[in-house]
């Protein structure tokens, strides 16, 4: 215990912090209730525009910072919101509250399809697609007779601004909340991961897609409760203001200008923007757009990170780290690092037959045959190109063979997908390490753990222990661009071994390390094997890796040229010839 | 069959002109991977300062097509030089502040143009009689348009495949710090290109502006629709996008006449999210370097 306080003194313990922040959102909240209760209509209708801003934007950021999928079609599920609340209301003769809860599950739903399909997009595809959406739904709302076509319609609207503009408040601030929450949630942390880098993170056993709709359905109810609630205030929908795409540049604007993907970002964004937008648009309404588009411009070339990023990484209105610290570890709650199950299993635990993938014309990997053993650590060289990491990605399903299959434990691993396998107990790293920048070293182990252990307490200790074993634990605040080359390396191996593998791929694990970090390495990497790992260990050279490996395979244009005890494979004529080449042999440049 | 007929011709016609409006998008794409939002707003723009020179002056599109592209030149240049420059591409999180940046830019130029033209549909009558092929009535604006878009299509080429700059270009395309390796001024490059892609959509929205009726908030449909287009052909792709052009051409005018507007007007969306859910690498694959 006495440890764990003397780690945090630069930090609020994250209960604090995470007070201090519902403290300042109640503040927030409440001054605006007390602006809205005063009966001038004219300050009740700024409160409610502005928490309406807090509420879209807040919306936004879950898909389009959090998760890193910019959308320039969320109107679209305001939109929906909007004109699912009119119907309720008009035709079904529902009462105001239950309409608009319809209308937010209705959108919600049908951003599950809409999810499913948009989110094969990624980078400017989403971001037009989404465009595209919001156009074609404002059309189809042009040819929706029910609510006047593009002329559109008058609804039942709330008797004076003030009681909408509390509505919205209390919302605003509960989805706020809400964010804050699910940041500090398994579902926050895989979606920051997403935005990251989406392959990583399927190595670490993320379910991608079902992270991806669900923060795509979070947004798109945020969206869809804030139409809802416009129509409500306002009493008028037309197709052109429900798709809207000024308010689609002035929610991102927000959110920009606040500091994307964070949760104070899109509150404190949304409250100056809309403020600011009011103010244009009472002095220069025929100006305020220009203004806007500038001010978006100039936010994305000199301020890409808003106004959140002014200020302290670590700060009080800082995101506080994912279920850290790490706790205290002692040996007694030490955590097997592998799964026992499988390692108790008789045979090899990975075989692959035959193996062989095509580019084209080109045969990567050309009819290789490989088995693993629980405990044998197996290393596979080659030179440059020899197919090495296609094999990796055959191995750990990232890739579909183009002939042969991998078994794993018994079964064959066509068609599951790599995060199903991660999960399993395949884990790998890759050949250019791919650690996520914006998480914590801490947090790039605990999102490996989480996939592995349900119970929160358990991925907790499994995390600190490997941070631990790692050297990491001092560093467990810190970005990984804060570590040296080799101690990220570390890290990635440690975010394998997360997954408690049965069988771990190293792809160049140890390339750039320091002999004291190989030492470490190679402790733990026989530890792991020890307790029934199988470790599978790709390296351009073998001294890095031959004191660990029983057996050696050597790769040279996708086809396995040696295979054997380290000693032997070294001194193979055919192994020679295919790092210093045969051809040269002989001439005058094997000469010089 | 001779409504059939004069459909598929009206459409390989409009092919031509959407060709028009989406090199530039496509000549900037390619070089710089970067798909400029406020592409149709410079298209309108280009179109309404035709309209202008039309009203004050009474010159034709023809003479206005070089004036408005040169406007949009200075501004492509202004806008690449001054602003995008600014982003380094290379950081991970340059391309989605590249977007931003001319989301925003889309705004200012569609506003301002607003301010200036207000925000009423407007268009130029210029060359306005058909004349007759067998059944087929071919409208002469669309044909002028449909040709000078093949003529200005086969000169960037050209510029792109046989000059310096061009060549230059390409190389820039390719690896931008191979080129700059090389000693090549990169960014000048990139300015020269933005610059260029600007002054097409610009010239483009000049003979365009003749044929469909332009408003200040026509921007954003544009873009879409030149985006879907060189999606559609593979991005930076020439003869992809020249195919994609006459597909969604004919696509177009068949919608417009079985369907009518409203439901023409939807179909160019679906289109856009079919093509990138379905077909991501484009008509003919895998994208050809330009």
């Amino acid at each position: 215990m006495s440890a764990a306080r003397a780690a945090r003194p630069r930090f609020l313990s994250d209960r604090a912090q995470f007070a201090l922040q519902a403290a300042l959102l109640g503040v927030l909240a409440a001054s605006g209730l007390l602006i809205a209760g005063q009966g001038n209509g004219y300050a009740a209708q700024l409160v409610f525009n502005v928490a309406l801003s807090v509420l879209l934007a807040t919306g936004w950021n879950v898909i389009g910072g959090m998760t890193g999928y910019v959308s320039f079609g969320q109107v679209s599920f305001f939109g929906l919101g909007a004109y699912a609340a009119a119907i309720g209301v008009l035709h079904l003769a529902l009462p105001w509250p239950i309409a608009a809860l319809l209308a937010t599950a209705a959108a919600t739903s049908l951003a599950v399809p809409l999810g499913l399909i948009m989110l094969r997009l990624n980078g400017i595809f989403f971001a037009l697609g989404m465009f595209g959406l919001a156009r074609i739904l404002q059309i189809a709302a042009n040819g929706l007779n029910i609510t006047g076509g593009p002329m559109g319609t008058t609804v039942p609207a709330a008797e004076g601004p003030a009681f909408p503009a509390a509505v919205t408040v209390v919302i605003a601030a509960a989805a706020a909340g809400v964010v804050a929450a699910l940041m500090r949630t398994r579902l926050g942390l895989r979606l920051m991961a997403i935005r990251d880098d989406p392959v990583a993170a399927e190595a670490a056993g993320v379910n991608v897609w079902l992270a991806k709709v669900a923060a795509f359905c979070i947004g798109a109810g945020f969206a869809a409760i804030g139409g809802a609630l416009y129509v409500w205030n306002i009493g008028y929908l037309d197709p052109s203001s429900a798709f809207a795409g000024t308010i689609e540049l002035q929610t991102v604007l927000m959110v920009l200008a606040g500091g994307i993907g964070t949760v104070w970002g899109p509150v404190g964004g949304g409250i100056l923007m809309s403020l600011l937008g009011t103010v244009l648009w009472a002095r220069f309404p025929m100006e305020q757009q220009i203004v806007l588009g500038a001010l978006t411009m100039l936010i994305a070339v000199a301020l890409p990170g808003g106004l959140m990023s002014l200020l302290p990484r670590r700060g009080w209105m800082a995101r506080p780290p994912i279920w850290g610290p790490p706790r205290e570890a002692s040996e007694g709650t030490l955590l097997p690092a592998v799964r026992v199950a499988v390692a108790d299993t008789p045979g090899p635990v990975l075989v692959c037959r035959n193996l062989g993938k095509r580019f084209g014309g080109v045969a990567a990997v050309d009819g290789v045959d490989l088995e693993v053993a629980p405990g044998e650590v197996l290393a596979v060289i080659g030179p440059n190109g020899a197919g090495k990491s296609t094999l990796f990605n055959l191995l750990s399903g990232f890739a579909v063979p183009s002939t042969g299959e991998v078994e794993f434990a018994g079964c064959k691993i066509a068609n599951i997908r790599p995060y199903v396998l991660a999960r399993r107990g395949v884990a790998r790293t890759f050949q250019t390490s791919r650690l996520f920048p914006t998480l914590s070293v801490w947090e790039n182990v605990l999102l490996a753990a989480i996939s592995r252990h349900r119970r929160k307490a358990h991925a907790v200790a499994a995390a600190t222990e490997l941070l631990e074993r790692m050297g990491l634990r001092e560093d467990w605040a810190r970005l990984p661009q804060g570590l040296p080359p080799g101690r990220r390396r570390l890290l990635e191996i440690a975010r394998a071994l997360a997954l408690e593998p049965s069988v771990l791929l190293l792809d160049e694990a140890m390339a750039g390390m320091t002999g004291p970090e190989i030492a470490q390495v190679h402790q733990v990497l026989r530890a792991a094997a020890a307790r029934g790992c199988a470790i599978v260990a790709i390296e351009h050279v073998l001294p890095a890796i031959a004191p660990l490996a029983a057996r050696v395979q050597v790769l040279d244009f996708g086809r396995t040229i040696a295979e054997g005890a380290p000693a032997e494979v070294l001194h193979d004529p055919t192994v020679i010839a295919a790092y210093l080449g045969t051809d040269m042999a002989g001439t005058e440049f094997a000469h010089a | 069959m001779a409504t059939f007929a004069t459909l598929v011709v009206l459409g390989l016609l409009w092919g031509g002109v959407y060709l028009l409006m989406a090199e530039g998008l496509n000549l900037i794409y390619g070089v710089m991977k970067v798909v400029n939002l406020a592409h149709g707003d410079f298209i309108v723009l280009g179109g309404l300062l035709a309209l202008t020179l039309f009203g004050r002056y009474g010159l034709s599109p023809v003479v206005a097509f070089p004036l408005a592209a040169a406007l949009l030149f200075v501004i492509g240049a202004a806008v690449q030089g001054g602003v995008l420059e600014r982003i380094l591409l290379a950081k991970p999180e340059g391309e989605l502040r590249t977007l931003l940046a001319t989301f925003g830019l889309s705004y200012v130029v569609a506003n301002t143009s607003f301010l200036i033209w207000g925000s009423q549909f407007q268009s130029i009558p210029f060359l306005q009689s058909a004349f007759a092929v067998g059944p087929i009535a071919v409208p002469q604006g669309l044909l002028a348009c449909s040709l000078l878009a093949a003529a200005l299509a086969v000169a960037v080429h050209a510029w792109l495949r046989h000059t310096a700059v061009g060549r230059a270009v390409r190389a820039t395309a390719q690896s931008a710090l191979g080129a700059a390796a090389c000693g090549l001024n990169v960014r000048r490059l990139r300015i020269v290109t933005f610059a260029l892609g600007a002054a097409m959509a610009g010239g483009a929205g000049a003979l365009v502006i003749a044929l469909v009726p332009f408003q200040t908030s026509s921007g954003g449909d544009l873009t879409v629709q030149a985006f879907t287009l060189i999606a559609l052909g593979g991005l930076g792709s020439y003869l992809g996008a020249w195919l994609a052009a006459e597909l969604l051409g004919i696509t177009e005018v068949m919608a417009q006449y079985y369907l009518g507007s409203d439901a023409a007007a939807a179909v160019i969306y679906l289109v856009f999210i079919a093509v990138l859910v379905f077909r991501p690498q484009g008509l003919l694959g895998r994208t050809m370097r330009i």
